[in-house]
């Protein structure tokens, strides 16, 4: 999460200390604010706290929203707020009211606080700009201070409108699965063209240097912080688009001009703050959405958060509460490259493909007797499928850099412009696409057993859902369960278990060569050595390769090598581990109906030796956005299993 | 059936990665250790600070990241090495060589820009066009009407300028302002 400097080189090093304690000399000479001390008068002070105790300012939405206030289970508040610098009393984490009282007094004084140094009324503007709305300060009796850092910092995004950025999940890099928000300040003197240039306003954990396998349990456990940054825009395209190649949708939100500022000054105000980051529920998605209650407190929308966050549902509930405008997609630029490509002729394609190999090919006659304007499309290609493999690689990109240099020379003499193609993601606006929870109820036959199954998935997508929204050929479950009850049998059992089962097909082709893989944590109920129902605990990863074709719509061939793990009292040893493989495909019959077919061998020579071979059919049928029709046939050593249900998203 | 599979299931997984071999056990590790990660991996900017245009932005490159044919390793690496996002671009984080308060320092933004997207830069300027070109050109002071004198400059000079930003970004950013300077057009538009 976040960026990282790889050394700082001792220059730099050097230059941060000379720069530090030249300005701790300055702050000798110069007496910051004039005289350091209070600025109005007691008797003011003590009007204000009991007007404010009066109007019972603390138990104000605002005020709740600032101070990150939530109920906890004794029935109390307490602020998700983890940095003591953040509260200008020391019982705020708790107290709302003796946190406003405090802030009234500090308001008073000049004296530098919290983490970014500086005057109550200003390391605290927004709470200070609240205050004086509903208190009504005088100023002549408790005199406003100018606050010159935050003015420049504010009127450097010259703000017109703040747009939510959602790259989409990312299956080739497993941390990123689910997706990524953040905000984005439009400026009132950018043009799409140079909208680049606009400063995010980014939540993210920092990991401390030399971070080990332990950030597992500690991100999982908030150990570490999360802080705010406004690293520009032009940064996160290159991150998202060009190294991670992930579409990013960019969503204009329907605010104010008063509720830009209010959102602005208390970005402000955070950054005397962290948070402790919790990678499922108090993540990036999670904290941009209280910066948007922030600007306007009546929207709740952090209450429909209470356990984890995925970020498409936050894209989801602004969208529902009325919030989101107009949406832009910026593709991927593997998307750009499959668009051009796929708009090419055949020779055309050729010569792409020949060049981005040998850019030497530019010279011969072939490619010179096209006309310049398509010379000049097929450079540009070129030169982004060379980028696309050289962006974030390192010294591993170097000949990616060395072939774009020798592409991009040919293109600058060719003084044309190709027509410039409008290019869509492959895949459909995230946040129209189906719910990242499902329910499913269903009946079915198990080995002549009739049986009623209820199931229940955490998150997210598996291969046979829905697939507007989702990236293609991609899985991710999370916590789901079947309970079944058969019909001979008094009572219900959970049937299967899985805590994380992930499937990433990478269908290879000229331009990409991408292993396929996928990993399994769960349990299931098998049937062996005499066993009828036995619990199996499994845990298995694969890797392998994938290809596409269109002969009918889309079908997606895989094949898997690998391993496996099981325990259960029905083994000898009560446990098996092996490897083998698996083959399949995956097709759309129709736009709502897809197939899939799969055929697994296991060969187990640790513990119970045995072997298994597998076969499963599953279709699925799409009825609406939140509902379809399944049909699941599971063939497994001994043990037939057929299933029909009807699920919900939500 | 729960505290069932809270027993087995860490004595399956503690099987797996000694028995499991070496391709399982890379695969159980970039799956878990990735899994939990945060929801982005780290950029790993290297930086040399002598070419640099005087904030410690030299050639940025964005190194060591978890290409899509480098998934795995890298993964960790690229968390390895000290902040950058978070404390150049912190929110009233106060001053750095590069930024005050979380944003560029006026003299180091065309610099910074070209440092940070020398690449993108490159296409545009090859293609005469492109959001990255017509971003440093509004940095630079170049007005709307004129961009489109300055892009089909750089696409003229592009083999020069470029031998220019191989050597450095400050470089680049210095020819660029000469072909200004000396372009019959834009010339007469800088100096304005």
């Amino acid at each position: 999460m976040g960026f990282w400097l790889q050394r700082l080189g001792p220059h730099g090093v050097f230059r941060t200390l000379a720069t530090f304690f030249l300005l701790v000399l300055l702050s000798w000479l110069v007496p910051p604010q004039g005289f350091s001390g209070p600025l109005g008068d007691q008797a003011y002070l003590n009007e204000l706290q009991d007007r404010a105790a009066v109007l019972r300012l603390a138990e104000e939405r605002e005020w709740q929203v600032l101070l990150h206030y939530r109920r906890t289970w004794l029935g109390g508040v307490e602020s998700m707020q983890d940095d003591p610098g953040f509260f200008l009393s020391p019982q705020g984490k708790s107290n709302p009211r003796e946190e406003l009282a405090a802030t009234l007094t500090r308001f008073f004084s000049d004296d530098l606080v919290g983490r970014s140094k500086q005057p109550a009324q200003c390391a605290f503007v927004a709470r200070y700009h609240w205050l004086q709305e509903r208190l009504q300060f005088d100023g002549a009796r408790l005199p406003p201070l100018p606050c010159e850092r935050f003015r420049q910092w504010f009127d450097e995004f010259n703000a017109e409108a703040i747009s939510l950025i959602f790259p989409t999940g990312f299956m080739n890099n497993p941390s990123s699965m689910f997706g990524h928000t953040f905000l984005r300040v439009d400026g009132k003197d950018q043009t799409p063209q140079t909208r680049i240039l606009a400063y995010t306003i980014n939540y993210a954990a920092e990991l401390p240097p030399d971070t080990g396998i332990e950030y597992v349990f500690k991100g999982v456990a908030g150990m570490y912080p999360g802080h705010f940054s406004t690293i520009p825009y032009y940064l996160k395209v290159q991150e998202y688009r060009d190294i991670d190649n992930r579409d990013i949708w960019e969503y204009r939100l329907n605010l104010t001009e008063r509720q830009v500022t209010r959102l602005l000054m208390h970005t402000w105000e955070l950054g005397n703050a962290y948070f402790d980051y919790y990678f499922f529920g108090e993540n990036c998605a999670y904290h941009i959405l209280s910066l948007i209650e922030a600007a306007e407190p009546s929207v709740h929308l952090l209450d429909a958060f209470p356990a984890y966050t995925i970020p498409v549902d936050t894209v989801r509930r602004l969208r529902e509460s009325g919030l989101v405008g107009e949406v832009i997609s910026r593709p991927s630029r593997s998307t750009l490259v499959r668009r051009k490509r796929a708009s090419m002729t055949n020779d055309e394609r050729g010569w792409l493909d020949r060049l981005i190999r040998n850019p030497a090919g530019l010279k011969e006659d072939g490619f010179q007797a096209l006309p310049f304007d398509r010379q000049a499309f097929v450079l540009e290609t070129a030169s982004d499928y060379l980028l696309q493999h050289s962006a974030g690689a390192g010294e591993e990109g170097a000949p990616y850099r060395e072939k774009n240099r020798s592409i991009l020379r040919a293109r600058s003499e060719l003084k044309v412009t190709p027509p410039d193609l409008s290019i869509q993601p492959y895949v459909k606006q995230p946040d129209l696409g189906h719910g990242t929870s499902r329910l499913g109820v269903g009946a079915g036959w198990r080995n002549q057993r009739a049986f009623e199954e209820v199931n229940f998935r955490g998150a997210y997508h598996d291969l046979l859902d829905p697939e507007p929204g989702y990236t293609p050929d991609a899985q991710i479950e999370i916590v789901s369960v079947g309970i079944r009850h058969y019909h001979d049998q008094s009572q219900a059992r959970v049937e299967r278990f899985g805590l994380i089962n992930i499937t990433s097909l990478a269908p290879i082709d000229a331009l990409s060569q991408a292993p396929s893989w996928k990993f399994n944590i769960g349990m299931n109920t098998i049937r062996y050595n005499g066993c009828q129902l036995c619990s199996n605990g499994v845990a298995s990863g694969g890797i392998g390769a994938a290809m596409e074709s269109s002969l009918f719509k889309r079908e997606v061939y895989f094949a898997f090598a690998e391993a496996e793990a099981n325990y259960s009292q029905a083994y000898d040893e009560h446990h098996r581990i092996g490897g083998g493989g698996t083959v399949g495909m995956l097709t759309d019959l129709t736009d709502r109906w897809k197939l899939m077919l799969s055929g697994s061998y296991l060969r187990y020579a640790l513990g119970d030796k045995s072997e298994d071979i597998r076969w499963f059919a599953g279709s699925r049928y799409t009825l609406s956005q939140s509902w379809a029709l399944r049909v699941e046939y599971n063939h497994r050593d001994r043990d037939d299993d057929v299933l029909l249900s009807v699920q919900a998203f939500f | 059936m729960l505290d069932y599979i809270s027993e087995t299931l860490p004595l399956a997984g503690e099987a797996l990665i000694q028995k499991g071999g070496g391709l399982m056990k890379k695969t159980v590790m970039l799956a878990v250790v990735g899994m939990f990660m945060a929801t982005q991996a780290g950029f790993a900017l290297a930086a040399n600070p002598d070419s640099g245009p005087g904030c410690g932005l030299g050639h940025v490159a964005f190194q060591n990241y978890p290409h899509q044919k480098t998934i795995g390793v890298q993964l960790m690496e690229a968390t390895t090495n000290a902040s950058f996002g978070t404390q150049t671009f912190g929110i009233s984080s106060g001053t750095s060589n590069c930024t005050n308060d979380g944003k560029f320092w006026a003299e180091h933004k065309v610099n910074a820009f070209a440092a940070l997207n020398f690449e993108n830069l490159s296409q545009d300027m090859a293609q005469g066009r492109g959001e990255h070109l017509a971003s440093l050109a509004t940095l630079m002071g170049i007005p709307a009407t004129q961009q489109p004198v300055f892009f089909a400059m750089t696409q003229e000079k592009y083999a020069s300028l470029m031998a220019a930003g191989e050597t450095s970004p400050v470089a680049l950013v210095k020819a660029l302002n000469e072909a200004v300077a000396t372009h019959p057009m834009l010339a007469k538009v800088s100096a304005e």
